[in-house]
């Protein structure tokens, strides 16, 4: 899954902490990265098509597709490429985490996951191969019927092309610069029953996929974008607040305050100027990077980041992870 | 822990910053003697009633405030933000609120809740009306003294209702040792903000100064016994 897909508004997940063991070039602009859990507590279920979300150090959060081996509960594979034009989270992952940093993820979600079919048409475009790698694994092992159509713009750019090739003449590869275009329309053909169609990979793809399968029946066709299709979620002036203790994500929108989401979510939090002057609402920031609103801390307190009050105290950050 | 004393607001208080802090803290350490030797005495003879007599001038405290800070936003409100207007309006909200919740307890330990100044809560309640009409920022530091003075209270009070199993007094007190961090920030942030002259400063020293000597007094174990 795209890494500028926008946080989806709340994961009500529990966040894990994993530690980077494995950094791979995978082709020109693209790392994979292999988590492994920060205790000896094996790593959640999950299934191919799933994703999580990588909560960065500097507050970003990022969704990334696993693209490992689901049975192995020990270690998780994302692959994420860097984009100039991004947001800067994957620039973030290619230049500043390293083999041995501690990083915090959601648990998996799965909104693109396999369904029961005779057969299996996959379209894949750059990067939007890692969520399609486990399910070619996944397929294989249960001797389903599928085919893959893989773009890039050039060899050198798509990744897990060794893997790739175990599969054989099920897997086609389009490298543009040496076959052009990815023909759509000759490799899906007809609607066929029993066969859906899987697409991964960006905006124009996914719309000469849609485009195709219009008259399709519902169901048919499966697809899963790198960007969004409508405006970003997040609003200026709102953000993401993630309760430690319970995993919870909440959406701050611009006109209410971070107490008053707090408290709806149930949290329960002194307070009673609600004007940044008491003090009583204090809360400590794990993660981060709060806008200080109030009148009462000191210069040293607001300098640090570890602490804020709620009551009139923002985000700089699109997330903050508070000790709640 | 944050200190509300250090809110931030202008620089009326800088240049005797030091008196009056002088001041608080010494008013913190008589209510908290005050407060130990009441609980002392208490322990003699751990009579519902002469909890309730002791909590008595607090509820008239609080509803006293309630009539205070209206009256000072009557009179002198628009010399200051709408901010301020507003939470000064919002401690009286509270203070009212503080009487229904210290009211409900005095009723449960069989005792009345005032209606008209009690006798030991007289001069407190005389000085700070004197305050008000003496200067617009005399009162809001007489009362931030009174309001600051409860802090030295409630320590003592929840180790006495572990010890004598007064939850409920020990509940209202907790909600209003939240409030009281509001109260004294707001009073500290207004008075530096809007006190720029020497007279505005000897009157909130005055003011500081007399609540000092007067804020304690009611809670000592002889006033308690007196009005039984």
């Amino acid at each position: 899954m795209p890494e500028d897909k926008p946080a989806e508004v709340l994961n009500n997940g529990a966040s894990l902490g994993v530690v980077v063991t494995e950094i791979t070039g995978e082709a020109d602009g693209i790392l994979s990265f292999e988590l492994r859990a920060d205790n000896d507590i094996p790593l959640p279920e999950w299934r191919a098509g799933a994703h999580i979300d990588v909560i960065l150090p500097n507050g970003v959060i990022r969704q990334y597709s696993l693209c490992g081996n689901p049975d192995d509960r020990n270690r998780w594979r994302i692959g994420v490429l860097r984009k100039t034009d991004g947001r800067g989270g994957s620039q973030y992952m290619h230049e500043h985490v390293a083999k041995g940093d501690r990083l915090r993820v959601s648990r998996p979600r799965n909104h693109f996951g396999l369904v029961e079919a005779a057969r299996y048409l996959f379209v894949a475009g750059g990067i939007g191969i890692t969520p399609i790698l486990p399910m070619l694994d996944a397929l294989e092992r249960r001797g389903k019927s599928f085919t893959l159509l893989y773009g890039g713009r050039s060899r050198d750019t798509m990744a897990f092309v060794t893997e790739l090739e175990t599969f054989g003449d099920k897997v086609a590869l389009v490298p543009q610069d040496e076959a052009g275009l990815l023909d759509i329309a000759g490799y899906l053909g007809r609607p066929e029953a029993g066969t859906v169609a899987y697409v991964c990979g960006p905006g124009p793809l996914v719309d000469a996929v849609e485009r195709h399968c219009a008259d399709w029946s519902i169901g048919m066709l499966h697809q899963e974008r790198f960007a969004p299709k409508a405006k970003p979620v997040i609003e200026a002036g709102a953000f993401e607040v993630e309760l430690s203790q319970s995993g919870k994500r909440l959406y701050v929108p611009p006109s209410e305050s971070l107490l008053s989401v707090l408290q709806d979510a149930g949290c329960e939090i002194d307070n009673s100027c609600t004007a940044g002057i008491c003090g009583t609402c204090l809360v400590r920031v794990l993660s981060g990077d709060p806008d200080h609103q109030d009148d009462v801390l000191s210069d040293e307190e607001r300098a640090s980041g570890e602490v804020m009050l709620v009551c009139v105290s923002r985000s700089n950050s699109d997330l903050l992870v508070l000790d709640l | 822990m944050v200190n509300v004393r250090n809110v931030r607001g202008g620089d009326g208080l800088a240049s005797i910053r030091d008196e009056v802090d002088d001041i608080l803290e010494s008013v913190i350490e008589n209510t908290r003697q005050a407060t130990e030797d009441f609980f002392e005495s208490y322990g003699e003879n751990p009579d519902p009633r002469i909890l309730s007599a002791w909590i008595e001038p607090r509820a008239w405290r609080e509803i006293d405030y309630v009539f205070l800070l209206n009256e000072q936003i009557r009179r002198y409100g628009m010399q200051f933000s709408r901010k301020h207007i507003t939470l000064l309006a919002k401690q009286s909200f509270q203070e009212a609120e503080h009487y229904e919740m210290v009211g409900e307890v005095i009723e449960s330990l069989g005792g009345t809740v005032p209606k008209s100044v009690p006798p030991q809560a007289k001069p407190w309640s005389d000085f700070l009306w004197d305050c008000l009409e003496r200067h617009p920022l005399a009162a809001i530091a007489a009362w931030n003294v009174s309001e600051t003075s409860a802090s030295g209270s409630f320590e003592p009070t929840f180790k006495a209702g572990e010890k004598f199993g007064f939850d409920a007094v020990v509940k209202v007190y907790k909600k209003i040792a939240i409030d009281e961090k509001f109260h004294v920030g707001l009073g500290v942030q207004i008075l530096s903000d809007y006190a720029k002259t020497d007279h505005d400063r000897e009157e909130i020293l005055r003011a500081m100064r007399g609540m000092r000597d007067l804020a304690w007094k009611t809670f000592t174990p002889a006033s308690v016994k007196a009005n039984i």
